[in-house]
């Protein structure tokens, strides 16, 4: 019988391929964006034969965590969460507005805590990955960014201690990847970046969907953080 | 020296932040309204050029009091290592003191002023009392 994962983010460049590579392990994939762009997303997948339920909702409000909910009415088990969806509004402390800060914390830390508070009581069994960052080690002009992406490991491991031993729960912190966002970086900032990686190259959003397959099979693994960097945590 | 929610909000006349949280009840708004608060009084403190410690329960940051408490924490303690670099160079400190729930209040203070006028010491997690020994890092 089939499963259903929720997806988070999936019109972006990490999202889409966590969808493609769960969709090819028979996963049924309620698939979540707030941006049109998801349509590029659902169109690879059903392309590929995948069973997608897209929906296009803002997971800060209620009426987007109620479409989820509609979403997962009629589908198969609910037996995995992937939280990947988040944003940025990078500027130095001194800077930093209000709303720069609130925003990103809404979206990165305030979605996956009440997902994980609203969904994680229909699962049965089964796992929830959220895509934290490396920046959660400390990051130069993303204070909101790094305080978000610290409480959603924060939350990683209350959520492991309380869902155990029925759901496994698992941070995985991303460090540089190629996807929009990252090509974004003005070039010689983005050289310089990929310099100070020992492995000498940026990540593949498949290097970091790969770990949230193996996380989303049964396994003895809850409430760690799994950094894909390259290295970076260790270079100057 | 302004200090909140350790041991009850005071003020003094000497500079710093000490901002400390937990027993957050477990929903958005809660933890929401204490990150900001964190973020507000850490900016104010920034630009007055002031030192600033954290200060967290040791089970909070291991997950063992819920989401809204370790949200927090965690948050906390990556908020501090961000500013940090941000600050390292005005060689303003901010640091972050995780405490065992048994450890004294007198012990907590003096290490709190300690890790005010810490020399050097930056983005650093002290951890007061043993219950983290064997556990997950920070």
């Amino acid at each position: 019988m089939t499963k259903t994962a929720i997806v988070t983010g999936a019109a972006g460049g990490i999202g889409s391929v966590i969808c493609q590579r769960l969709a090819g392990e028979g996963w049924t994939l309620i698939a979540v964006d707030a941006s049109p762009r998801l349509a590029d997303t659902v169109s690879i997948l059903e392309e590929a034969e995948a069973t997608v339920r897209p929906v296009e909702a803002n997971l800060t409000t209620d009426e987007g965590l109620d479409m989820v909910g509609s979403a997962i009415e009629g589908a198969p088990p609910l037996e995995l969460i992937v939280n990947n969806a988040g944003i940025t509004r990078d500027a130095r402390l001194v800077n930093m507005t209000e709303d720069e800060f609130a925003s990103v914390i809404d979206v990165n830390l305030g979605a996956p805590y009440q997902i994980i508070s609203r969904f994680a009581p229909m699962m049965k069994e089964g796992a929830i990955v959220n895509i934290s960052s490396r920046a959660y080690l400390g990051n130069f002009g993303q204070f909101n960014y790094s305080m978000s992406k610290g409480a959603l490991v924060g939350i990683t491991r209350a959520f492991a201690l309380t869902l155990a031993p029925r759901i496994r729960v698992n941070a995985i912190a991303p460090g540089l990847i190629g996807t929009e966002m990252s090509m974004a970086i003005p070039a010689d900032v983005r050289e310089r970046m990929v310099d100070s990686i020992p492995l000498g190259r940026m990540g593949e959003p498949e290097e970091v969907a790969d770990l949230v397959v193996f996380l989303a099979r049964p396994g003895y693994i809850t409430g760690e953080v799994i950094t894909v960097g390259g290295g970076r945590s260790l270079s100057r | 020296m302004r200090a909140v929610g350790i041991d009850g909000d005071y003020e003094s006349d000497e500079p710093g932040l000490v901002f400390g949280a937990t027993g957050i009840a477990d929903d958005w708004p809660s933890i929401r309204s204490v990150l900001l608060e964190a973020f507000r009084l850490t900016q104010l403190a920034v630009v007055a050029e002031e030192p600033i410690v954290y200060v967290v329960s040791s089970d909070d940051l291991l997950g063992r009091n819920g989401a809204a408490s370790a949200a927090v924490a965690a948050g906390l303690l990556s908020g501090a290592r961000t500013a940090a670099i941000e600050l390292a160079k005005a060689g303003l400190p901010i640091n972050v003191i995780a405490i065992d729930d048994e450890i004294p209040g007198d012990q907590v203070k003096r290490w709190v002023q300690r890790m005010l006028e810490a020399d050097g010491a930056q983005g650093e997690l002290i951890h007061l009392g043993p219950g983290h020994l064997g556990k997950a890092l920070g």
